[in-house]
Protein backbone atom coordinates (compact mmCIF):
# COMPACT_ATOMS: atom_id res chain seq x y z
CA UNK A 1 0.00 0.00 0.00
CA UNK A 2 1.25 3.46 -0.88
CA UNK A 3 1.45 6.21 1.74
CA UNK A 4 0.11 8.69 -0.83
CA UNK A 5 -1.64 7.93 -4.11
CA UNK A 6 -2.69 10.88 -6.25
CA UNK A 7 -4.68 10.32 -9.43
CA UNK A 8 -5.56 12.97 -12.02
CA UNK A 9 -5.81 15.71 -9.42
CA UNK A 10 -6.88 19.17 -10.58
CA UNK A 11 -7.70 22.39 -8.76
CA UNK A 12 -9.29 25.48 -10.25
CA UNK A 13 -9.52 28.87 -8.55
CA UNK A 14 -11.94 30.70 -10.83
CA UNK A 15 -10.17 30.83 -14.18
CA UNK A 16 -6.78 29.97 -12.69
CA UNK A 17 -5.67 26.34 -12.94
CA UNK A 18 -3.51 25.75 -9.85
CA UNK A 19 -3.17 21.99 -10.45
CA UNK A 20 -3.62 20.41 -13.85
CA UNK A 21 -4.25 16.65 -13.85
CA UNK A 22 -1.32 15.56 -11.67
CA UNK A 23 -0.73 11.93 -10.71
CA UNK A 24 1.98 10.40 -8.51
CA UNK A 25 2.47 8.01 -5.63
CA UNK A 26 4.71 8.00 -2.57
CA UNK A 27 5.84 4.70 -1.04
CA UNK A 28 5.63 4.08 2.69
CA UNK A 29 8.86 5.16 4.41
CA UNK A 30 9.96 7.30 1.47
CA UNK A 31 11.17 10.90 1.69
CA UNK A 32 9.53 12.54 -1.29
CA UNK A 33 10.39 16.03 -2.44
CA UNK A 34 7.99 18.31 -4.25
CA UNK A 35 10.11 20.87 -6.01
CA UNK A 36 8.91 23.89 -7.90
CA UNK A 37 9.10 27.65 -8.22
CA UNK A 38 6.75 29.91 -6.25
CA UNK A 39 3.16 29.54 -7.42
CA UNK A 40 3.81 26.17 -9.07
CA UNK A 41 1.10 24.39 -7.04
CA UNK A 42 3.12 22.91 -4.16
CA UNK A 43 1.09 24.36 -1.28
CA UNK A 44 -2.20 23.70 -3.11
CA UNK A 45 -1.19 20.04 -3.37
CA UNK A 46 -0.42 19.87 0.37
CA UNK A 47 -3.71 21.57 1.24
CA UNK A 48 -5.61 18.96 -0.78
CA UNK A 49 -3.61 16.04 0.63
CA UNK A 50 -4.28 17.24 4.19
CA UNK A 51 -8.01 17.69 3.57
CA UNK A 52 -8.02 21.47 4.03
CA UNK A 53 -8.90 22.09 0.40
CA UNK A 54 -11.03 19.98 -1.94
CA UNK A 55 -9.88 19.13 -5.47
CA UNK A 56 -11.87 20.22 -8.52
CA UNK A 57 -11.25 16.76 -10.02
CA UNK A 58 -9.30 13.59 -9.30
CA UNK A 59 -8.65 11.57 -6.16
CA UNK A 60 -6.05 11.35 -3.41
CA UNK A 61 -5.64 8.55 -0.90
CA UNK A 62 -3.52 8.42 2.25
CA UNK A 63 -2.60 4.86 3.33
CA UNK A 64 -5.45 3.62 1.15
CA UNK A 65 -8.10 5.98 2.59
CA UNK A 66 -9.73 8.63 0.46
CA UNK A 67 -8.89 12.09 1.82
CA UNK A 68 -12.32 13.50 0.94
CA UNK A 69 -14.49 10.64 2.18
CA UNK A 70 -12.36 9.72 5.24
CA UNK A 71 -10.77 13.04 6.10
CA UNK A 72 -10.66 12.60 9.87
CA UNK A 73 -9.31 9.03 9.76
CA UNK A 74 -6.52 10.04 7.36
CA UNK A 75 -5.59 13.17 9.33
CA UNK A 76 -5.04 11.05 12.45
CA UNK A 77 -2.08 9.44 10.71
CA UNK A 78 -0.41 12.63 9.55
CA UNK A 79 1.55 15.53 10.96
CA UNK A 80 1.49 18.88 9.20
CA UNK A 81 4.20 21.54 9.23
CA UNK A 82 2.98 24.46 7.11
CA UNK A 83 5.15 27.03 5.37
CA UNK A 84 4.32 29.68 7.98
CA UNK A 85 5.16 28.81 11.58
CA UNK A 86 1.56 28.83 12.74
CA UNK A 87 2.01 28.89 16.47
CA UNK A 88 0.31 30.94 19.18
CA UNK A 89 2.64 33.77 20.20
CA UNK A 90 0.71 34.39 23.43
CA UNK A 91 1.14 30.80 24.62
CA UNK A 92 4.35 29.20 25.86
CA UNK A 93 6.21 26.58 23.84
CA UNK A 94 4.87 23.88 26.14
CA UNK A 95 1.26 25.16 25.92
CA UNK A 96 1.49 25.18 22.11
CA UNK A 97 2.65 21.57 22.10
CA UNK A 98 0.00 20.41 24.56
CA UNK A 99 -2.76 22.23 22.66
CA UNK A 100 -1.82 20.48 19.42
CA UNK A 101 -1.66 17.14 21.22
CA UNK A 102 -5.18 17.71 22.54
CA UNK A 103 -6.46 18.46 19.04
CA UNK A 104 -5.11 15.01 18.08
CA UNK A 105 -6.55 13.38 21.25
CA UNK A 106 -3.13 12.26 22.49
CA UNK A 107 -3.58 10.97 26.08
CA UNK A 108 -2.28 13.11 28.95
CA UNK A 109 0.68 10.93 29.95
CA UNK A 110 1.66 10.25 26.35
CA UNK A 111 1.48 13.91 25.30
CA UNK A 112 3.54 15.08 28.27
CA UNK A 113 6.17 12.38 27.62
CA UNK A 114 6.35 13.15 23.91
CA UNK A 115 6.29 16.89 24.61
CA UNK A 116 9.38 16.63 26.83
CA UNK A 117 11.19 14.42 24.27
CA UNK A 118 10.42 16.74 21.36
CA UNK A 119 11.48 19.89 23.20
CA UNK A 120 14.74 18.12 24.05
CA UNK A 121 15.19 16.93 20.45
CA UNK A 122 14.69 20.42 19.05
CA UNK A 123 16.81 22.17 21.68
CA UNK A 124 13.89 24.06 23.22
CA UNK A 125 13.69 22.50 26.70
CA UNK A 126 15.15 25.50 28.48
CA UNK A 127 12.62 27.84 26.86
CA UNK A 128 9.56 25.62 27.34
CA UNK A 129 7.85 28.06 29.72
CA UNK A 130 8.63 31.20 27.71
CA UNK A 131 5.93 32.76 25.58
CA UNK A 132 6.60 32.16 21.91
CA UNK A 133 6.70 35.85 20.94
CA UNK A 134 10.17 35.90 22.54
CA UNK A 135 11.40 33.07 20.27
CA UNK A 136 13.68 33.59 17.26
CA UNK A 137 12.47 32.60 13.77
CA UNK A 138 14.51 29.39 13.93
CA UNK A 139 13.10 28.46 17.35
CA UNK A 140 9.55 29.07 16.09
CA UNK A 141 10.24 26.82 13.11
CA UNK A 142 11.61 24.07 15.35
CA UNK A 143 8.58 24.35 17.62
CA UNK A 144 6.26 24.11 14.59
CA UNK A 145 8.04 20.93 13.56
CA UNK A 146 7.77 19.55 17.11
CA UNK A 147 4.01 20.30 17.02
CA UNK A 148 3.79 18.40 13.73
CA UNK A 149 5.33 15.34 15.40
CA UNK A 150 3.41 15.39 18.69
CA UNK A 151 0.93 12.74 17.49
CA UNK A 152 3.75 10.42 16.29
CA UNK A 153 2.53 10.50 12.65
CA UNK A 154 3.14 7.84 9.99
CA UNK A 155 3.22 10.58 7.36
CA UNK A 156 4.68 14.05 7.79
CA UNK A 157 3.93 16.96 5.46
CA UNK A 158 6.66 19.59 5.49
CA UNK A 159 6.05 22.78 3.56
CA UNK A 160 9.34 24.67 3.01
CA UNK A 161 10.75 23.47 6.35
CA UNK A 162 14.09 25.28 6.32
CA UNK A 163 13.28 28.38 4.29
CA UNK A 164 15.25 31.38 5.59
CA UNK A 165 16.54 29.66 8.73
CA UNK A 166 19.79 29.97 10.66
CA UNK A 167 22.42 27.24 10.28
CA UNK A 168 21.71 25.62 13.67
CA UNK A 169 17.97 25.27 13.01
CA UNK A 170 18.67 24.03 9.48
CA UNK A 171 20.98 21.27 10.73
CA UNK A 172 18.60 20.19 13.50
CA UNK A 173 15.65 19.98 11.09
CA UNK A 174 17.64 18.04 8.46
CA UNK A 175 18.84 15.60 11.14
CA UNK A 176 15.28 15.08 12.33
CA UNK A 177 14.08 14.40 8.77
CA UNK A 178 16.82 11.79 8.32
CA UNK A 179 15.96 10.22 11.67
CA UNK A 180 12.25 10.08 10.78
CA UNK A 181 13.12 8.43 7.48
CA UNK A 182 15.24 5.85 9.32
CA UNK A 183 12.26 5.08 11.59
CA UNK A 184 10.05 4.43 8.55
CA UNK A 185 8.04 7.66 8.67
CA UNK A 186 6.98 8.86 5.22
CA UNK A 187 8.00 12.46 4.59
CA UNK A 188 6.39 14.64 1.92
CA UNK A 189 8.54 17.72 1.57
CA UNK A 190 7.86 20.76 -0.56
CA UNK A 191 10.74 23.08 -1.19
CA UNK A 192 12.28 25.43 -3.67
CA UNK A 193 15.66 24.73 -2.07
CA UNK A 194 17.15 22.35 -4.62
CA UNK A 195 20.11 21.38 -2.46
CA UNK A 196 17.78 20.48 0.40
CA UNK A 197 15.82 18.15 -1.90
CA UNK A 198 19.06 16.69 -3.25
CA UNK A 199 20.35 15.95 0.26
CA UNK A 200 17.21 14.60 1.90
CA UNK A 201 14.88 13.08 -0.70
CA UNK A 202 14.67 9.53 -2.08
CA UNK A 203 12.65 10.84 -5.01
CA UNK A 204 11.75 14.24 -6.29
CA UNK A 205 8.82 15.51 -8.34
CA UNK A 206 9.36 18.74 -10.21
CA UNK A 207 6.14 20.71 -10.56
CA UNK A 208 5.69 23.79 -12.70
CA UNK A 209 2.51 25.74 -13.50
CA UNK A 210 0.38 23.04 -11.91
CA UNK A 211 1.87 20.19 -13.93
CA UNK A 212 4.43 17.58 -12.99
CA UNK A 213 7.46 17.94 -15.25
CA UNK A 214 9.41 14.93 -13.94
CA UNK A 215 9.52 12.41 -11.09
CA UNK A 216 12.60 10.37 -10.22
CA UNK A 217 15.52 10.08 -7.82
CA UNK A 218 17.80 13.15 -7.79
CA UNK A 219 20.66 11.19 -9.38
CA UNK A 220 18.51 9.81 -12.21
CA UNK A 221 17.10 13.23 -12.91
CA UNK A 222 20.62 14.60 -13.21
CA UNK A 223 21.48 11.86 -15.72
CA UNK A 224 18.65 12.95 -18.00
CA UNK A 225 20.53 16.16 -18.81
CA UNK A 226 24.11 14.98 -19.07
CA UNK A 227 24.55 17.55 -21.84
CA UNK A 228 24.64 20.28 -19.18
CA UNK A 229 28.14 19.92 -17.78
CA UNK A 230 30.23 22.74 -16.43
CA UNK A 231 33.82 23.80 -15.79
CA UNK A 232 34.76 26.01 -12.87
CA UNK A 233 37.95 27.99 -13.34
CA UNK A 234 39.85 30.53 -11.22
CA UNK A 235 42.58 32.79 -12.61
CA UNK A 236 45.40 34.45 -10.65
CA UNK A 237 44.31 37.94 -11.61
CA UNK A 238 41.17 39.85 -12.55
CA UNK A 239 40.91 41.22 -16.06
CA UNK A 240 38.32 43.49 -17.59
CA UNK A 241 36.09 41.86 -20.18
CA UNK A 242 37.14 38.32 -19.19
CA UNK A 243 33.55 37.04 -19.11
CA UNK A 244 33.06 38.22 -22.70
CA UNK A 245 36.35 36.55 -23.77
CA UNK A 246 35.30 33.23 -22.20
CA UNK A 247 31.93 33.36 -23.97
CA UNK A 248 33.81 33.38 -27.28
CA UNK A 249 35.29 29.90 -26.64
CA UNK A 250 33.70 27.37 -29.03
CA UNK A 251 31.09 25.00 -27.56
CA UNK A 252 30.53 27.19 -24.46
CA UNK A 253 26.80 27.81 -24.09
CA UNK A 254 26.86 30.08 -21.03
CA UNK A 255 29.34 31.72 -18.66
CA UNK A 256 28.56 32.82 -15.10
CA UNK A 257 30.77 34.70 -12.68
CA UNK A 258 30.57 33.03 -9.25
CA UNK A 259 32.64 34.96 -6.70
CA UNK A 260 36.29 34.93 -7.86
CA UNK A 261 35.59 32.04 -10.25
CA UNK A 262 33.92 31.54 -13.63
CA UNK A 263 31.54 28.70 -14.50
CA UNK A 264 31.38 27.69 -18.17
CA UNK A 265 28.55 25.42 -19.36
CA UNK A 266 29.34 23.04 -22.23
CA UNK A 267 28.60 19.69 -23.83
CA UNK A 268 32.31 19.09 -24.46
CA UNK A 269 34.42 19.76 -21.33
CA UNK A 270 37.73 18.41 -22.70
CA UNK A 271 37.91 20.78 -25.69
CA UNK A 272 36.81 23.72 -23.53
CA UNK A 273 39.51 22.97 -20.90
CA UNK A 274 42.13 23.02 -23.65
CA UNK A 275 40.76 26.34 -24.91
CA UNK A 276 40.82 27.85 -21.40
CA UNK A 277 44.50 26.89 -20.94
CA UNK A 278 45.30 28.41 -24.32
CA UNK A 279 43.39 31.58 -23.39
CA UNK A 280 45.34 31.87 -20.10
CA UNK A 281 48.67 31.45 -21.89
CA UNK A 282 47.79 34.05 -24.52
CA UNK A 283 46.68 36.58 -21.88
CA UNK A 284 49.61 36.02 -19.49
CA UNK A 285 47.31 34.64 -16.79
CA UNK A 286 47.77 31.60 -14.62
CA UNK A 287 44.97 29.11 -13.93
CA UNK A 288 44.81 28.69 -10.12
CA UNK A 289 42.22 25.89 -10.17
CA UNK A 290 40.01 24.15 -12.69
CA UNK A 291 37.30 21.55 -12.01
CA UNK A 292 34.60 19.85 -14.02
CA UNK A 293 31.05 19.23 -12.76
CA UNK A 294 28.19 17.04 -13.91
CA UNK A 295 24.70 18.52 -14.03
CA UNK A 296 23.22 19.53 -10.65
CA UNK A 297 19.62 19.11 -9.58
CA UNK A 298 19.39 22.86 -10.03
CA UNK A 299 20.27 22.43 -13.71
CA UNK A 300 17.53 19.81 -14.04
CA UNK A 301 15.11 22.13 -12.30
CA UNK A 302 15.98 25.06 -14.57
CA UNK A 303 15.72 22.95 -17.69
CA UNK A 304 12.40 21.36 -16.76
CA UNK A 305 10.68 24.42 -15.35
CA UNK A 306 11.87 26.80 -18.04
CA UNK A 307 13.45 29.08 -15.47
CA UNK A 308 16.49 31.00 -16.53
CA UNK A 309 18.84 32.59 -14.03
CA UNK A 310 19.86 36.00 -15.21
CA UNK A 311 22.28 38.41 -13.64
CA UNK A 312 19.40 40.55 -12.36
CA UNK A 313 17.29 37.74 -10.92
CA UNK A 314 15.18 34.86 -12.05
CA UNK A 315 12.60 35.03 -14.77
CA UNK A 316 10.46 32.59 -16.68
CA UNK A 317 11.18 31.91 -20.32
CA UNK A 318 8.68 30.51 -22.80
CA UNK B 1 -20.19 -3.02 18.33
CA UNK B 2 -17.01 -1.83 16.62
CA UNK B 3 -18.99 0.88 14.87
CA UNK B 4 -20.48 2.00 18.21
CA UNK B 5 -16.99 2.12 19.77
CA UNK B 6 -15.68 4.09 16.78
CA UNK B 7 -18.51 6.65 17.01
CA UNK B 8 -18.01 6.91 20.77
CA UNK B 9 -14.27 7.43 20.28
CA UNK B 10 -14.79 10.11 17.64
CA UNK B 11 -17.40 11.90 19.76
CA UNK B 12 -14.95 11.96 22.66
CA UNK B 13 -12.21 13.29 20.35
CA UNK B 14 -14.51 16.04 19.04
CA UNK B 15 -15.57 17.21 22.51
CA UNK B 16 -12.01 16.97 23.82
CA UNK B 17 -10.72 19.08 20.94
CA UNK B 18 -13.60 21.59 21.30
CA UNK B 19 -12.72 22.03 24.97
CA UNK B 20 -9.02 22.44 24.06
CA UNK B 21 -9.96 25.20 21.57
CA UNK B 22 -12.08 26.95 24.22
CA UNK B 23 -9.23 26.78 26.78
CA UNK B 24 -6.83 28.20 24.21
CA UNK B 25 -9.18 31.11 23.50
CA UNK B 26 -9.61 31.78 27.23
CA UNK B 27 -5.83 31.92 27.69
CA UNK B 28 -5.19 34.17 24.69
CA UNK B 29 -8.18 36.41 24.01
CA UNK B 30 -10.19 37.11 27.17
CA UNK B 31 -7.99 40.00 28.23
CA UNK B 32 -7.49 41.54 24.77
CA UNK B 33 -8.48 45.24 24.99
CA UNK B 34 -10.90 45.13 22.02
CA UNK B 35 -12.77 42.22 23.59
CA UNK B 36 -13.07 43.97 26.94
CA UNK B 37 -14.37 47.10 25.20
CA UNK B 38 -16.87 45.41 22.90
CA UNK B 39 -17.85 42.62 25.28
CA UNK B 40 -18.09 44.36 28.65
CA UNK B 41 -17.96 48.16 28.39
CA UNK B 42 -20.08 48.58 25.25
CA UNK B 43 -23.25 46.97 26.71
CA UNK B 44 -22.84 48.98 29.90
CA UNK B 45 -22.73 52.27 27.98
CA UNK B 46 -25.65 51.15 25.80
CA UNK B 47 -27.62 50.48 28.94
CA UNK B 48 -26.73 53.82 30.51
CA UNK B 49 -27.67 55.63 27.30
CA UNK B 50 -31.10 54.07 26.93
CA UNK B 51 -32.21 53.07 30.43
CA UNK B 52 -31.10 55.78 32.83
CA UNK B 53 -33.89 58.24 33.58
CA UNK B 54 -36.66 55.85 32.56
CA UNK B 55 -39.41 55.30 35.13
CA UNK B 56 -39.02 51.48 35.11
CA UNK B 57 -37.62 49.96 38.32
CA UNK B 58 -34.45 47.88 38.78
CA UNK B 59 -36.32 44.58 38.54
CA UNK B 60 -37.23 45.52 34.96
CA UNK B 61 -33.91 47.15 34.06
CA UNK B 62 -31.49 44.58 35.52
CA UNK B 63 -32.82 41.65 33.40
CA UNK B 64 -32.49 43.91 30.35
CA UNK B 65 -28.93 44.77 31.29
CA UNK B 66 -28.10 41.08 31.78
CA UNK B 67 -29.63 40.25 28.39
CA UNK B 68 -27.72 42.87 26.40
CA UNK B 69 -24.51 42.10 28.32
CA UNK B 70 -24.86 38.50 27.18
CA UNK B 71 -25.67 39.59 23.60
CA UNK B 72 -22.51 41.69 23.29
CA UNK B 73 -20.07 39.63 25.35
CA UNK B 74 -20.98 36.22 23.93
CA UNK B 75 -20.75 37.39 20.33
CA UNK B 76 -17.50 39.35 20.75
CA UNK B 77 -14.82 36.66 21.21
CA UNK B 78 -14.89 34.83 17.85
CA UNK B 79 -15.23 37.91 15.61
CA UNK B 80 -11.92 39.03 17.14
CA UNK B 81 -10.11 35.72 17.62
CA UNK B 82 -10.89 34.01 14.30
CA UNK B 83 -9.73 36.84 11.96
CA UNK B 84 -6.55 37.18 14.05
CA UNK B 85 -6.01 33.42 13.75
CA UNK B 86 -6.55 33.63 10.00
CA UNK B 87 -3.91 36.34 9.80
CA UNK B 88 -1.46 34.33 11.95
CA UNK B 89 -2.34 31.15 9.99
CA UNK B 90 -3.15 29.37 13.28
CA UNK B 91 -6.73 28.86 12.09
CA UNK B 92 -5.32 26.36 9.55
CA UNK B 93 -4.09 24.34 12.54
CA UNK B 94 -7.69 23.99 13.73
CA UNK B 95 -9.22 23.16 10.35
CA UNK B 96 -6.49 20.61 9.55
CA UNK B 97 -6.86 18.71 12.87
CA UNK B 98 -8.57 15.29 12.87
CA UNK B 99 -11.89 16.76 13.99
CA UNK B 100 -14.98 17.99 12.17
CA UNK B 101 -15.67 21.67 11.51
CA UNK B 102 -18.60 21.26 13.92
CA UNK B 103 -16.08 20.64 16.72
CA UNK B 104 -14.14 23.76 15.73
CA UNK B 105 -17.35 25.83 15.72
CA UNK B 106 -18.40 24.31 19.05
CA UNK B 107 -14.99 25.03 20.63
CA UNK B 108 -15.00 28.62 19.45
CA UNK B 109 -18.59 29.13 20.63
CA UNK B 110 -17.76 27.53 23.99
CA UNK B 111 -15.19 30.20 24.74
CA UNK B 112 -17.72 32.97 23.97
CA UNK B 113 -20.30 31.19 26.09
CA UNK B 114 -18.01 30.89 29.13
CA UNK B 115 -16.85 34.50 28.80
CA UNK B 116 -20.41 35.75 28.57
CA UNK B 117 -21.67 33.62 31.44
CA UNK B 118 -18.94 35.12 33.64
CA UNK B 119 -19.62 38.70 32.53
CA UNK B 120 -23.38 38.23 33.12
CA UNK B 121 -22.62 37.84 36.80
CA UNK B 122 -21.57 41.51 37.00
CA UNK B 123 -25.03 43.08 36.41
CA UNK B 124 -26.61 40.23 38.39
CA UNK B 125 -24.44 40.93 41.46
CA UNK B 126 -24.65 44.72 40.96
CA UNK B 127 -28.46 44.46 40.89
CA UNK B 128 -28.52 42.56 44.17
CA UNK B 129 -25.93 44.69 45.99
CA UNK B 130 -26.81 48.17 44.73
CA UNK B 131 -30.55 47.98 43.99
CA UNK B 132 -31.50 45.03 46.20
CA UNK B 133 -33.24 43.25 43.31
CA UNK B 134 -34.86 39.97 44.31
CA UNK B 135 -34.69 36.76 42.31
CA UNK B 136 -38.09 35.06 42.32
CA UNK B 137 -36.88 31.91 40.60
CA UNK B 138 -33.33 30.82 39.75
CA UNK B 139 -34.29 28.17 37.18
CA UNK B 140 -35.36 30.59 34.39
CA UNK B 141 -32.37 32.83 35.21
CA UNK B 142 -29.82 30.02 34.91
CA UNK B 143 -31.54 28.49 31.88
CA UNK B 144 -31.90 31.89 30.23
CA UNK B 145 -28.28 32.90 30.81
CA UNK B 146 -26.89 29.57 29.58
CA UNK B 147 -29.03 29.29 26.43
CA UNK B 148 -28.81 32.98 25.50
CA UNK B 149 -25.05 33.03 26.00
CA UNK B 150 -24.59 29.90 23.89
CA UNK B 151 -26.93 31.19 21.22
CA UNK B 152 -25.08 34.50 20.77
CA UNK B 153 -21.66 32.85 21.03
CA UNK B 154 -22.69 30.61 18.12
CA UNK B 155 -23.96 33.68 16.26
CA UNK B 156 -20.55 35.32 16.78
CA UNK B 157 -18.83 32.21 15.42
CA UNK B 158 -21.20 32.23 12.44
CA UNK B 159 -20.35 35.84 11.54
CA UNK B 160 -16.64 35.12 12.02
CA UNK B 161 -16.90 32.59 9.17
CA UNK B 162 -16.70 35.53 6.77
CA UNK B 163 -13.21 35.09 5.27
CA UNK B 164 -11.42 38.21 6.44
CA UNK B 165 -8.28 38.79 8.48
CA UNK B 166 -9.65 42.01 10.01
CA UNK B 167 -11.84 41.82 13.18
CA UNK B 168 -13.28 45.26 12.27
CA UNK B 169 -14.94 43.85 9.13
CA UNK B 170 -16.87 41.29 11.14
CA UNK B 171 -17.70 43.64 14.01
CA UNK B 172 -19.25 46.10 11.54
CA UNK B 173 -21.50 43.41 10.06
CA UNK B 174 -22.34 42.05 13.49
CA UNK B 175 -23.34 45.44 14.88
CA UNK B 176 -25.79 45.87 12.01
CA UNK B 177 -27.64 42.91 13.54
CA UNK B 178 -26.88 43.34 17.25
CA UNK B 179 -27.97 46.96 17.64
CA UNK B 180 -31.45 46.58 16.06
CA UNK B 181 -31.98 43.41 18.14
CA UNK B 182 -31.95 45.51 21.33
CA UNK B 183 -34.96 47.52 20.16
CA UNK B 184 -37.12 44.68 18.87
CA UNK B 185 -36.64 42.22 21.72
CA UNK B 186 -38.46 43.82 24.63
CA UNK B 187 -35.26 44.91 26.40
CA UNK B 188 -35.91 48.64 26.52
CA UNK B 189 -39.35 48.76 24.91
CA UNK B 190 -41.94 46.23 26.18
CA UNK B 191 -43.08 43.90 23.41
CA UNK B 192 -46.68 45.11 23.86
CA UNK B 193 -45.57 48.69 23.10
CA UNK B 194 -43.68 47.85 19.90
CA UNK B 195 -45.58 49.06 16.79
CA UNK B 196 -47.43 46.23 15.04
CA UNK B 197 -45.12 46.28 12.02
CA UNK B 198 -42.09 45.71 14.29
CA UNK B 199 -43.84 43.07 16.33
CA UNK B 200 -43.35 40.48 13.59
CA UNK B 201 -39.60 40.98 13.87
CA UNK B 202 -39.80 40.26 17.60
CA UNK B 203 -40.36 36.58 16.87
CA UNK B 204 -37.18 36.34 14.78
CA UNK B 205 -34.91 37.71 17.50
CA UNK B 206 -33.26 35.20 19.85
CA UNK B 207 -32.82 38.06 22.33
CA UNK B 208 -36.62 38.21 22.71
CA UNK B 209 -36.72 34.69 24.14
CA UNK B 210 -33.56 35.10 26.24
CA UNK B 211 -34.75 38.39 27.72
CA UNK B 212 -38.20 36.89 28.36
CA UNK B 213 -36.68 33.99 30.34
CA UNK B 214 -34.40 36.24 32.37
CA UNK B 215 -37.27 38.63 33.12
CA UNK B 216 -39.27 35.68 34.41
CA UNK B 217 -36.65 35.20 37.14
CA UNK B 218 -37.15 38.78 38.33
CA UNK B 219 -40.81 39.53 37.54
CA UNK B 220 -42.37 36.11 37.76
CA UNK B 221 -44.29 36.50 34.50
CA UNK B 222 -43.29 35.97 30.86
CA UNK B 223 -44.58 37.15 27.52
CA UNK B 224 -44.23 33.67 26.06
CA UNK B 225 -44.49 30.28 27.73
CA UNK B 226 -40.98 29.58 29.20
CA UNK B 227 -40.93 26.27 27.32
CA UNK B 228 -41.37 28.19 24.07
CA UNK B 229 -38.51 30.49 25.08
CA UNK B 230 -36.28 27.45 25.72
CA UNK B 231 -37.37 25.70 22.52
CA UNK B 232 -36.82 28.81 20.38
CA UNK B 233 -33.35 29.43 21.81
CA UNK B 234 -32.44 25.79 21.11
CA UNK B 235 -33.71 26.16 17.53
CA UNK B 236 -31.62 29.32 17.03
CA UNK B 237 -28.50 27.57 18.42
CA UNK B 238 -29.03 24.63 16.08
CA UNK B 239 -29.64 26.84 13.04
CA UNK B 240 -26.60 29.04 13.76
CA UNK B 241 -24.42 25.95 14.31
CA UNK B 242 -25.52 24.36 11.02
CA UNK B 243 -25.09 27.57 9.01
CA UNK B 244 -21.70 28.25 10.64
CA UNK B 245 -20.51 24.71 9.82
CA UNK B 246 -21.56 25.16 6.16
CA UNK B 247 -19.97 28.60 5.87
CA UNK B 248 -16.64 27.44 7.34
CA UNK B 249 -16.71 24.51 4.91
CA UNK B 250 -17.47 26.83 2.00
CA UNK B 251 -14.83 29.44 2.83
CA UNK B 252 -12.07 27.07 3.93
CA UNK B 253 -11.99 24.61 1.04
Amino acid sequence: MHAIEVSHLSKQFGTLTALDDISFSVAEGETFGFLGPNGAGKTTTIRILTGISTPSAGTATIFGKDIIRETIATRKQMGIVPETSNIYDDLTGWQNLMFTAELYTVGKNEREKRGRELLELFGLSERRNNKVHDFSKGMKRRLTLAMGLINDPRLLFLDEPTSGLDVQSNLIIRDVIRDLNARGVTVFLTTHNIEEANLTCDRVAIINRGRIAAIDSPERLKKTIQSVQSIEVAFDSAAAGRIEDLKQIPKVSEVRKEGDKFRLFTEDPSSVIAAIMEYAKTNNSRVLSISTFGPSLEDVFIKLTGLEIRTKGVSTVE
Amino acid sequence: MNEVARIHGQLYAELHAAWAIAKKDIAIYYLKPNIIVSGALFPLFMFLAFAVGKPAGPSVMIPGLIAITILFSASSIEPVSIPIERRMKTFDRLVSAPISLNAVVLGESLSGFLYSSGIAFVPFIAGMLIFGTQILSFLPLVTGVILTAFCFATMGTLFAAYPTESPGDIMSMLNMIRLPLIFISGVFIPIESIPSIGRIAVYFSPLTYGNDLIQAAYLGNTHFNPLIDVAMLCVFILVFQIIADRLYKKFNT
